[in-house]
């Protein structure tokens, strides 16, 4: 491909990263209001204590350890998604698996702040480093983390460090020196030789391999911290799978979104089209299947067994958390295999609504785990008013919620500022004959 | 677009009242003072004096919550009139405790009880609140024997009289108990006679603490005449509580190391991923290295 084409492509996809419009900058002064709102609400929790929140003696975890699973969720996800998509060559993937990328790696910085909010004393978490025992699963949990965060780090740096190349070398394109000059230092002199070629193809597919890995090995051991204890309704040996599922499938509806997001913001119609949808919807569907077998499973096996605790939580779960159940576990997981399952309702916005009632079910899914078995222990608190006994969140939780999120969408369209949404160099380098749809 | 922002929206509304019937901290404005009740104790304990106890608590919709730092005043009834005994402030749990010697001079009634009193007299936001409790004082000693291999626990109990003298109490039920973490564990019931004595078979396997100290706990509860009488005595009659053996280390956080193959798993796992890592790293530098040599050779040849 000439040098007139490859700027023909980075022509189109500049814009994103030369301007950002009245739309774009009310976006991003709405999202910057929301994280200063988060950071009140946090300023108000720190100086009043958690006495602010709706956490109590009997539920000692809410929305926090709640919004911590559903990011570190979705991080595994565009890990998972990613990395099978590199590994397995799907052509397909290529417009779709830079927003896979950026939600692992945003996710992995938001998700873990949720875990410093629900400590009391933050000025003890040294003492984790300090005096960490490994027989401890939430010192697996900070090793997994981290791990996985360096890990992540350096397969989305692999991933554009091709594109980071043609963006230092475009030499029409207009953004501020400070930009030109990260790109030049990012690049590290990568020209594309026979040689950096073959180094980089080779890292980055080891990368991916360990990316899978990882992913799963850190979901799973978040899910044995719940399975490990002695609850209700965690102490299961299918939670592994089962949170390496749920997280999939959570992020799979979260990369839907974005795709629809991004395709309409910078115009990528021609890049993502339907069939993406359809393709990733499909993955959804098979998540979906998979999920509701897991769901299904867990709580078929609880109910027969009638244990007294296990007939308590799921009483509570079929009265107090209704909805919340039906609209988890029901909807959430039957939506996906009508909408994707049907070829007629397989349209674009129908597949993004789905993807969007999947996130809210997932979300719900995890607020099930956590609060409802928390509210029916084994060993029931003694002596504490029963306002204290349940659980709901505050607006300090919800607020911090929303700054999570909030987060996660101002560093997501920050990120797009910097490096396109769209793989550049992969687009570029892929020969059309190959049955490549991008460039139709 | 505006589809999925009405279809989101809508879910949003419908998700949110379920969850925003969150713990309100601020109570609901009140009509005039909240409603108070006190619950007054009174305990005969085995270091000769008598503990009085008051617990307030304010009631709400939501159930009742303790009155924290409320003036609460102990008097003793003095025929028609009233002695002050003294004045204390709840805590945090409501609590405000006065101890008197048990050998004092406050009057008995006709049954040779002490009639106790205590009352909040409230303030513009809280009712007052008041109870009594008439308490003939008394004290228990709790001691232990072996006999023919089987522990005994034995208690004392007396009562103390107007002009200074002790008798033993009369026939009454004793319990027995040893304090775990979250309440009294019952280990023996033992029916004093009217010599003031009584033994029970003391059980082999409470859990005492690392050394297999137990800390021994008799009580009488609520009686009509002695009201609440407590004797507390220590012996290392329990089972040491630290069982795991240093040469075997399990699972739990406070034995001395990691099992062995949960070591091993992790040094292996951890090698294994950031080796990979680092190998990734050094692709990353000789990526930046060839293309310091790439250059050196195009200066090289201009």
């Amino acid at each position: 491909m000439s040098q007139t084409q490859t700027d023909e492509l980075l022509k189109e996809f500049a814009p994103q990263l030369e301007h950002t419009g009245l739309k774009g900058k009310i976006w991003i002064g709405f999202l910057i209001f929301m994280v200063c709102m988060g950071l009140f609400a946090l300023y108000w929790q720190v100086s009043r204590g958690h006495i602010v929140t709706g956490m109590r003696d009997n539920v000692v975890w809410g929305v926090y350890i709640v919004n911590f699973i559903f990011f570190m969720g979705i991080s595994y996800a565009g890990a998972l998604i990613s990395g099978t998509l590199h590994l397995f060559h799907a052509e397909w993937r290529k417009p779709v698996i830079r927003m896979a990328e950026f939600i692992t790696v945003i996710s992995l910085l938001i998700g873990p702040l949720y875990i410093m909010l629900c400590i009391g004393r933050l000025d003890r978490l040294p003492n984790l480093i300090l005096f960490g025992r490994i027989q401890s699963p939430i010192t697996w949990d900070v090793i997994a983390i981290s791990t996985d965060i360096i890990g992540c780090f350096i397969f989305l740096y692999l991933a554009i460090l091709r594109d980071l190349s043609k963006l230092r070398d475009y030499e029409a394109l207009k953004v501020p020196a400070w930009q030109k000059k990260l790109y030049k230092m990012l690049a590290l002199g990568y020209t594309g030789t026979p040689e950096q070629q073959i180094r980089l193809k080779r890292a980055t597919d080891i990368m991916a391999g360990m990316v899978i890995a990882i992913a799963i090995i850190v979901y799973s051991v978040l899910a044995w911290i719940f399975s490990v204890t002695l609850q209700p309704g965690w102490h299961s040996t299918i939670f592994g799978p089962y949170f390496v599922i749920a997280a999939v499938y959570s992020g799979t509806g979260v990369l839907i979104l974005a795709m629809f997001i991004f395709r309409k913001v910078y115009h990528l119609e021609k890049h993502i089209t339907q069939k993406h949808f359809v393709n990733v919807g499909v993955i959804m569907l098979v998540l979906a299947a998979f999920f509701g077998y897991f769901t299904f499973s867990e709580y078929l096996t609880k109910w027969y067994g009638s244990e007294k605790n296990d007939e308590i939580l799921i009483k509570i779960l079929f009265k107090d958390y209704y909805f919340f159940f039906i609209f988890s576990n029901y909807v959430g997981v039957l939506l996906p295999l009508i909408v994707v399952g049907f070829k007629k309702l397989r349209t674009i916005n129908n597949i993004t609504i789905t993807a969007v009632v999947v996130i809210i079910a997932l979300w719900m899914n995890r607020y099930l785990i956590v609060v409802p078995t928390l509210e029916s222990p084994y060993l029931p608190i003694q002596d504490a008013r029963a306002a204290w006994l349940h659980y709901s969140p505050t607006w300090v939780e919800m607020v911090l919620t929303a700054g999570g999120v909030a987060s996660f969408c101002l560093f997501f369209t920050i990120a797009s500022k910097l490096i396109p949404i769209v793989q550049v160099a992969e687009l570029k380098e892929e020969p059309k004959e190959s049955g490549d749809i991008y460039l139709r | 677009m505006k589809r999925i922002g009405i279809i989101l929206a809508t879910i949003i509304l419908l998700v949110l009242p379920r969850m925003s019937s969150a713990q309100d901290n601020k109570e609901k404005t009140a009509q005039g003072p909240a409603e108070t009740s006190m619950s007054f104790i009174c305990t005969s304990t085995s270091d000769d004096s008598i503990q009085l106890k008051a617990v307030i608590s304010v009631k709400h919709d939501k159930g009742p919550t303790f009155l924290a730092n409320a003036p609460v005043k102990f008097t003793a009834k003095a025929g028609d009139s009233e002695s002050e005994v003294g004045i204390a402030k709840t805590d945090f749990r409501g609590s405000a405790v006065l101890k008197v010697p048990a050998h004092n001079k406050f009057s008995r009634n006709a049954q040779q009880l002490i009639e106790f009193k205590a009352a909040f007299t409230g303030n513009e936001k809280f009712a007052s609140a008041n109870g009594e409790f008439a308490i003939k004082p008394s004290k228990m000693v709790v001691t232990f024997y072996e006999e023919d291999s089987v522990r005994h626990v034995k208690v004392t109990a007396s009562q103390l009289n107007s002009d200074g003298t002790e008798s033993p109490i009369g026939a009454t039920d004793v319990t027995i108990s040893v304090p775990k973490m979250l309440s009294m564990l019952k280990v023996a019931s033992i029916s004093v006679d009217s010599t003031g004595t009584g033994t029970a078979e003391f059980p082999r396997d409470i859990i005492g603490d690392s050394l297999g100290n137990l800390n021994v706990v008799a009580t009488i509860d609520e009686n009509d005449t002695y009201g609440n009488v407590m004797a507390k005595a220590d012996i290392k009659w329990g089972l040491p509580k630290h069982l795991i053996s240093p040469d075997r280390p399990s699972r739990e956080l406070w034995t001395p190391v990691a099992p062995l193959w949960m070591i091993i798993t992790l040094i292996i796992m951890l090698a294994g991923v950031w080796g990979h890592y680092l190998f990734a790293v050094i692709q990353l530098i000789m990526i930046k290295k060839s293309s310091k040599v790439k250059v050196e050779k195009e200066e090289a040849t201009s």
